[in-house]
């Protein structure tokens, strides 16, 4: 069996193009979208190998106990790295969406409950929020509004102020109760589109004084957002996608869950044998077995932050896709003749994602078929794509820096996106004449 | 601009081209042994348990991992793109298989579990509604009912016990009874949902689910069939079963890849389900705009999952044609399993819990050889050693509780022999005997149970499971922590040691 300590005994190619050969991408393909669904390291694809071998050498020892105590330690390690005061207060989930599934399902909900989104909520947790709200006994979903141009300071009073607003909603439906229904928000860490860090912390804190939960969805935040220290930002809930920024196999994420908060996860999804009424007890134990599946992934976030060691630690890495991002970023608005969105001018919005408007008049159609329109001509005919949304009046560019980008990936991403938008107002007109979508495109919108 | 290749949508078929030329470039070998070969077990390692894990053989494996690459190369086409035609190509493949009616009577999920876990969620459940389980459903599935039940309490559980040996004729006048007993007593409106086995996990038993499903038909009750062990094991004909729901494990029988079950619905009860779990970005609110439930965009993507496991089904069915086709799988194994049950009684001198092969597809029930009054009471710490120390000799059978008998659940697949099964005796005689000796030593009161690992540290039976004496379960679960180190392990902790 091959060391696998001895991949890491050279030292790594530079961050920049020379990078990509630690990747296995398609040497035409510039990938400019890492945050969608990460990439994973050709390092680590190797690392894990061993471990699909004794899945295969021994079934009944793998599943049974070796993958368990495996993962165990993984646990632990990660608990470290995120700053959980236990490691019993971390567990493994296929991926963001399943976990934060998990804790909203938990919840008893009642009449007059209220699950807070924002209209930047990830699509599928509004969607988790709606369904939740379309089943009796029907609690209600109120949004939180953001709008960029914005600043954390901004958004932070703004948030307070909204808080304080579902506080009075929940005192009148109180009164008519004769009980207090709770308040659970959804705030995203980092939000998706547009890619951009909120003051996620100071957020839960105010709901903390507000008495409502906190459900941070984090899919972003581990291996983008540094110095995590989930036992002093204290949320009640966090949940993170380690095979988006951290280089895990897919589907690799955390389900966070304080020691305090345990007893609101009555069950794990599937329900495990080891479930038994009222939950928390044994929190960990529920999460450990739900049925077989592909454990490796679990064990590749141990050989994911081995890799990362070996590039020469979070901060390294980090600052390197930050400044690429900033720097890219402007030279692409430059190109485009447009703007970042982060207009804070210590550009506190940007980790390692910028994003830039596109070249359309302000009078241009928010259909999903533009968004279709830029696949096809980007990711298909140009190979190369960054993710695409309509935001606040715009349509925006979402670019993932990444230690294999260069600022000229952002210069080549400039042109095609100058000629793509073109064509595309050629096709679909401006907005001002009504003029027939295109093609009708039944690709399932996924992000 | 350089001009570069734009990415065209492929079939799986031509992206991949390895596993054909792998399948038309030579013949196969004979059922036996001589498969072993084609499987990457440890040297020596006696697998009887293909049950709860299932064994990807080589050519699949490899054929995954040419997947992965695929997946790796353009990750943006292949989740927005990339992976739709084959997945649609893979299940129009198992719909045709099982015999769905349509493509869109078939959606693939990760494992049983979870596709039962979201059947049963997606019920509306309402005071007085009833759920009919057995006492021999799985353990996941046992524990989805009891959840339903403790977050909605006016939703009642019947219980149907199930109790070995006995026979399919029994089985379907008790159950005709328990279900006409059970609508009689039934509120108004109420609705009643059964949790069928199709076979069930321990003991390994084949059950007359089809007779059953038009019983609980013919009076209104839902049939909702746990079919994890099915596919592959036993020949399938969904659309014409009557069954509501049906599921199955692809990675146990049919040798995909693990992670990989499906979920056959009617068209009718497709309807129940509102929503995948985690919802999809796809998921609309029911109301003028969606009159129908969009369950299968649902199910297409909501959430990024490596798909690698639902695409390898593509591979093996390609496999088992290649080893013989379905039939000639079936006929070998179920004879090596009725053959090999027998020659296993006969070395422990106890007997087969199905003589006559009622209940036997591929897996066959057999006595283990303790002494009488050895197996009064359930024993976590007994079945602990017995799990252990298989493990320490590179074999594996399940090993299970029932009816106060300890019990052996062996699996015959293709790369079995009938020596297999007498190797597997000899050991569990030589075992059983330990066992019973050092239980004996070890002073264990005669009705104690195993509370907890700690509990047993200073004896003998160590990675005892926890087992709660008022669950009365006999369902199979995974032993938690071993310091056993069998022949032929070897670990991999370096790169994890914090």
């Amino acid at each position: 069996m091959a060391n696998v300590v001895s991949q890491y005994e050279s030292k790594p190619p530079p961050f920049g193009h020379e990078m990509r050969k630690c990747f296995s991408f398609d040497p035409e393909y510039i990938n400019m979208n890492h945050g969608s669904y990460g990439s994973l390291p050709s390092p680590v694809a190797e690392a894990i190998k061993p471990y699909y071998a004794l899945a295969e050498a021994n079934p009944d020892l793998f599943h049974r106990f070796t993958s368990i105590d495996l993962i165990r330690d993984v646990r632990k390690r990660i608990a470290k790295f995120i700053g959980a005061a236990h490691t019993e207060e971390v567990v493994f989930v296929p991926n963001a969406s399943h976990g934060l599934n998990t804790i909203l399902r938990s919840f008893i909900w009642e009449e007059g409950d209220i699950i807070s989104s924002c209209n930047t909520t990830y699509n599928s947790i509004s969607r988790t929020a709606e369904y939740i709200s379309d089943i009796p006994p029907h609690p209600e979903v109120v949004q939180f509004t953001l709008l960029f141009p914005t600043s954390h300071s901004e958004i932070i009073q703004n948030w307070r102020a909204y808080v304080r607003s579902l506080n009075e909603m929940r005192d009148q439906s109180a009164q008519k109760l004769g009980r207090r229904p709770k308040i659970v928000a959804i705030i995203d860490s980092i939000i998706s589109v547009p890619g951009a860090l909120l003051p996620w912390k100071e957020m839960v804190k105010i709901c903390k004084e507000e008495d409502v939960w906190s459900v941070v969805d984090g899919a972003h935040s581990i291996g983008q957002e540094l110095d995590l220290n989930l036992a002093e930002a204290n949320p009640d809930f966090w949940v993170t996608n380690c095979h988006k920024w951290m280089y895990a196999k897919r589907g690799c994420a955390l389900l966070y869950v304080p020691k305090r908060n345990q007893h609101i996860i009555k069950a794990s999804f599937p329900t495990s044998h080891a479930y038994k009424k009222g939950g928390g007890s044994n929190f960990v134990e529920q999460f450990e077995w739900n049925g077989t599946i592909d454990f490796v992934p679990y064990i590749s976030a141990s050989c994911a932050l081995d890799f990362r060691a070996w590039l020469g630690g979070e901060h390294v890495i980090n600052d390197y896709c930050h400044r690429i991002a900033l720097e890219g970023g402007k030279r692409l608005a430059q190109i485009l003749g447009t703007e970042i969105i982060d207009q804070d001018q210590d550009f506190q919005f940007t980790l390692s994602m910028v994003n830039v408007a596109v070249p359309f008049p302000p009078t241009m159609s928010s259909a999903f078929e533009i968004d279709m329109a830029f696949r096809r001509k980007l990711l298909i005919k140009r190979k190369i794509y960054p993710a695409f949304f309509y935001h606040n009046g715009k349509w925006w560019i979402r670019c993932s820096a990444q230690i294999w980008s260069q600022v000229e990936d952002f210069e080549v991403l400039g042109q095609a996106i100058l000629e793509a938008s073109k064509e595309i107002l050629e096709e679909f007109g401006d907005g001002t004449e009504k003029k027939t979508m295109g093609i009708e495109d039944k690709v399932e919108k996924v992000n | 601009m350089s001009s570069k290749k734009s990415i065209e949508p492929v079939a799986l078929d031509q992206l991949l081209k390895k596993p054909h030329q792998f399948f038309q470039n030579r013949a196969p070998p004979r059922f036996g042994h001589e498969f072993l070969q084609y499987y990457s077990f440890n040297k020596g390692f006696l697998n009887l348990n293909n049950g709860s894990f299932g064994a990807l053989p080589i050519v699949i494996t490899d054929a995954c991992n040419e997947l992965t690459v695929w997946q790796e190369d353009n990750t943006d086409y292949y989740y927005r793109i990339g992976f739709i035609p084959p997945l649609i190509g893979v299940r129009e493949q198992l719909a045709r298989f099982v015999g769905a009616s349509d493509v869109d009577e078939i959606v693939m999920t990760a494992n049983t579990s979870t596709g039962m876990g979201l059947v049963l969620r997606n019920f509306l459940w309402k005071s007085g509604d009833i759920i009919i389980r057995f006492n021999t459903t799985y353990g996941t599935v046992y524990k989805t009912i009891q959840y339903i039940h403790d977050t909605n309490p006016d939703v009642e559980i019947s219980q149907y016990e199930l109790l070995f040996p006995t026979t399919r004729e029994a089985i379907l006048e008790g159950w005709q009874r328990h279900i006409h007993n059970v609508k009689r007593n039934a509120p108004q409106g109420s609705k009643i949902v059964a949790v069928v086995d199709s076979i069930v996990a321990n003991p390994g038993a084949s059950m007359p689910w089809k007779e059953m499903v038009r019983i609980c038909k013919d009076a209104g009750v839902w049939a909702v069939v746990d079919g994890a062990h099915s596919v592959g094991q036993e020949p399938l004909d969904l659309a014409a079963s009557g069954a509501d729901f049906f599921v199955s494990s692809a990675h146990k029988w049919l040798n995909a890849k693990r992670g990989c079950a499906f979920i056959w619905f009617s068209k009718r009860s497709r309807e129940i389900m509102l929503t995948t779990i985690p919802t999809s970005a796809s998921y609309v609110s029911p109301g003028p705009d969606r009159p129908e439930t969009n369950i299968i965009s649902q199910f297409q993507y909501n959430g990024t999952i490596d798909y690698t496991p639902y695409l390898s089904v593509h591979y093996a069915l390609q496999w088992r044609e290649w080893i013989g086709g379905e039939s000639a799988i079936h006929k070998y194994c179920n004879n090596l399993a009725r053959e090999g049950g027998r020659r296993l009684a006969k070395i422990m001198d106890t007997q087969v819990m199905d003589p006559d092969g009622e209940f036997t597809l591929a897996m066959v029930n057999v006595v283990l050889p303790f002494p009488k009054d050895f197996s009064s009471s359930y024993d976590a710490a007994v079945a602990s050693a017995l799990t252990n120390k298989l493990l320490a000799q590179n074999m594996f059978a399940v090993t299970f509780y029932h009816r106060e008998l300890w019990w052996t659940r062996v699996s015959a697949q293709i790369w079995n022999e009938l020596s297999d099964f007498e190797i597997l005796g000899n050991a569990f005689v030589s075992i059983c005997g330990q066992i019973v000796i050092e239980h004996q030593n070890a002073n264990i009161p005669p009705d104690s149970r195993a509370k907890s690992f700690h509990s047993y540290l200073e004896h003998p039976f160590r990675g005892a499971v926890a087992c709660d004496p008022n669950d009365g379960l006999d369902c199979p679960r995974p032993v938690t922590a071993t310091t056993v180190v069998p022949v032929g392990y070897h670990t991999h902790l370096a790169s994890i040691r914090p």
